[in-house]
């Protein structure tokens, strides 16, 4: 149960940045899928690099942040749907973060590596040495880095709870007194109708920034924590966060939709939790009711529509 | 009454006495991974254990996906399998992080060293042990130089989100200087990307190179065809890639590769400690010279006869035999 709920809150962080962009300032983003694994790369390349996993964290937080602004400047520049310009970006990152990476994958290293072995040394010849000629030069290498310390090294031991759960509720916590202030109220309102916030005399365009940025910083917290929980950085690991956490946001407003509008920013968190609760029933029990693993996508696709379907019905029997 | 009674609570500690559980995790549904984890289930049943009975195997399946990967070695973790395999780089990732005071055996990792598993491949002093799955690329590439003897410039058909793929490419980019011949990329994040590059760049190069890569491995029979259109020979570094469009392969198969991971979980099963056993790479006995002699003709490759005589795959008129 103590994972489930851990992944739970790793995903929350996430499901907030997909709220932010797709509910309070209704700018569909997709760089989600993106932004987690540069979160992650850049936070595992720093801790290589001998930081400590809070600087890695938030600088890692503060990249995908940037990606937010590439995906607001064109947005708002370029008057291009923030959907598209989020596709282009999002594609654009997989590559960064290779480069970032220097490879698809890193691991976050647990101890010092580095001697070189030859594949001779290792294998001993190939069946093919006598007719080709012996040697094969290839080295393994260790990646000759040093073992950081890192807060999530043991799954037995609960401080990998303690330390997520604060840093959620820290920041539930800003983000609830930041849309208590007077700023914030008109952030919301932006999401609700563009207009009247130009009315005010505001620049509609620094919503769309403020948006999209904080939403990306989130993800990206994401995906530099998950990163360290999990141990290493992949270049694939970003793949379906915008549905999964699409799937959170609106299983939390199911829940907790009735109560107050300030209390929105829980939504994701409750979301996320119980969303991850589910997969890990799917993933237990679904195999034994004949559920192949490739079915799963398809389930959460058809879960996220069911659950908006029955959320219209019943909208539409109130007003009746 | 009671007599039955204590007879069946004995029978039942007696079972739960033997029974081990093993936890398998695979990061994706791949043909290649797949093989493994039958080779494995080979490798307990032909050292006398029955799967179901003594041995519960419980598998898992991330589906492509690094969150359920993670959350598969937690639960392992909390659900205290006895033994865990991990299938390929970010399921091994996972459990090796997740998991710290039971036996992890990785399999399908090209370099673990690289992906943080292990300290050097041998002995090492933690719960991990495993096989790699690197290639003999530099022999590949003499393989290369002795069938194609012009041959100057080498394109290799990879995925660069694949670690196994971008290990042995730098590798091959190395090993390829000593030998005076030029690697070219030929990359594809997705088979579609990877044959538009293919029909790009495969004209400007003399013989294309697969590694294990799965993307290719999944398109390999839209890539042979492009790679007979443009005129260009494949070879491969995997049984399977070459049977599905190579004129030469010189490999494993993954089938074998879970026999070998197998045979390491065979001996903690009996009770060795995963510190007495080695990590090491698939073993030279289960490299295998695959030679497409019908290709070979349709594309004008003379394969020397030392090789023909050597191999161990051998297609000719049609027919595939093993020697």
């Amino acid at each position: 149960m103590i994972p489930i709920i851990e992944q739970g809150l790793l995903l929350s962080l996430a499901a907030m940045g997909v709220y932010i962009s797709f509910r309070l300032v209704d700018l569909p983003d997709l760089t989600p899928d993106g932004s987690y694994v540069l979160g992650g790369a850049v936070a595992v390349v720093l801790l290589h690099a001998g930081h400590g996993w809070v600087f890695s964290t938030i600088i890692a937080a503060l990249s995908a942040g940037a990606a937010g602004v590439v995906v607001a400047f064109i947005t708002t520049r370029f008057k291009i749907n923030s959907l598209l310009a989020s596709i282009m970006v999002m594609t654009g990152l997989y590559s960064l973060s290779i480069r970032v990476m220097n490879a698809p994958n890193l691991p976050v290293p647990k101890f010092d590596t580095g001697k070189v072995m030859s594949y001779e040394q290792v294998v001993g010849k190939t069946p093919l040495d006598d007719i080709l000629g012996a040697g094969a030069d290839i080295k393994f290498e260790g990646t000759g880095l040093k073992a950081v310390k890192i807060p999530f090294t043991n799954a037995a031991d609960g401080h990998d709870l303690l330390i997520i759960a604060a840093i959620v509720l820290v920041l539930v916590f800003v983000s609830w007194l930041f849309l208590r202030t007077e700023f914030g109220m008109m952030f919301r309102g932006y999401g609700k109708n563009r207009f009247a916030v130009k009315v005010l005399g505001v620049n509609p365009d620094l919503f769309a920034y403020v948006g999209l940025i904080t939403g990306n910083i989130f993800t990206g917290l994401s995906g530099a924590l998950f990163s360290m929980y999990s141990g290493f950085a992949d270049v694939n690991m970003g793949i379906g966060t915008v549905v999964v956490c699409l799937a959170a946001v609106i299983l939390g407003e199911i829940i907790f939709g009735r109560f107050e509008f300030m209390y929105g920013i829980l939504f994701p968190v409750i979301g996320a939790l119980l969303y991850q609760i589910l997969l890990s029933l799917a993933m237990k029990y679904g195999y034994r009711i004949g559920f192949k693993p490739s079915d799963m996508k398809l389930l959460t696709a058809l879960f996220v529509i069911a659950v908006i379907a029955v959320r219209r019905f019943k909208k539409s029997e109130v007003t009746v | 009454m009671k007599k039955w009674v204590s007879a069946i609570i004995v029978f039942l500690s007696v079972i739960c006495l033997s029974v081990v559980k093993v936890g398998i995790t695979q990061i994706v549904d791949h043909p290649a991974l797949n093989a493994v984890f039958d080779g494995v289930v080979k490798a307990i049943e032909d050292a006398g254990f029955k799967v179901g009975q003594d041995v519960i195997v419980d598998r898992q399946n991330a589906q492509g996906n690094m969150q359920n990967a993670v959350a598969i070695a937690r639960k392992f973790a909390t659900e205290k399998m006895d033994f865990i395999v991990a299938i390929a780089t970010p399921s091994a990732q996972a459990c090796v992080q997740a998991i710290s005071d039971r036996p992890v055996v990785f399999a399908a990792v090209t370099d673990p060293v690289g992906a943080g598993l292990i300290k050097q491949l041998g002995r090492n002093d933690s719960n991990v042990v495993g096989i790699s799955d690197m290639v003999p690329v530099s022999t590949h590439l003499k393989l290369i130089k002795k069938v194609f003897p012009v041959a100057k410039k080498i394109g290799v058909i990879y995925n660069p989100g694949e670690p196994n793929s971008v290990t042995l490419t730098n590798i091959a980019k190395s090993s390829a200087l000593s030998l005076e011949l030029t690697i070219i990329d030929i990359p594809g994040t997705s088979p579609s990307e990877m044959i538009s590059a293919l029909n790009s760049i495969g004209p400007d190069v003399d013989v294309l190179y697969i590694g294990t890569d799965n993307t290719a491995a999944s398109s390999i029979e839209a890539i042979g065809n492009v790679a007979l259109r443009l005129g260009k020979p494949i070879v491969a570094a995997d049984i399977d890639i070459a049977r599905g469009g190579g004129v030469i392969g010189f490999g494993f198969n993954y089938f074998q590769v879970g026999v070998e991971t197998g045979r390491l979980l065979v001996e903690l099963l009996k009770g060795a400690n995963p510190q007495d056993l080695e990590s090491h790479v698939v073993g030279p006995e289960s490299l295998l010279l695959y030679i497409n002699l019908d290709l070979a003709q349709k594309l004008g490759v003379q394969i020397p006869a030392d090789l023909v005589e050597r191999a161990d795959i051998l297609v000719e008129k049609g027919q595939e035999v093993q020697k």
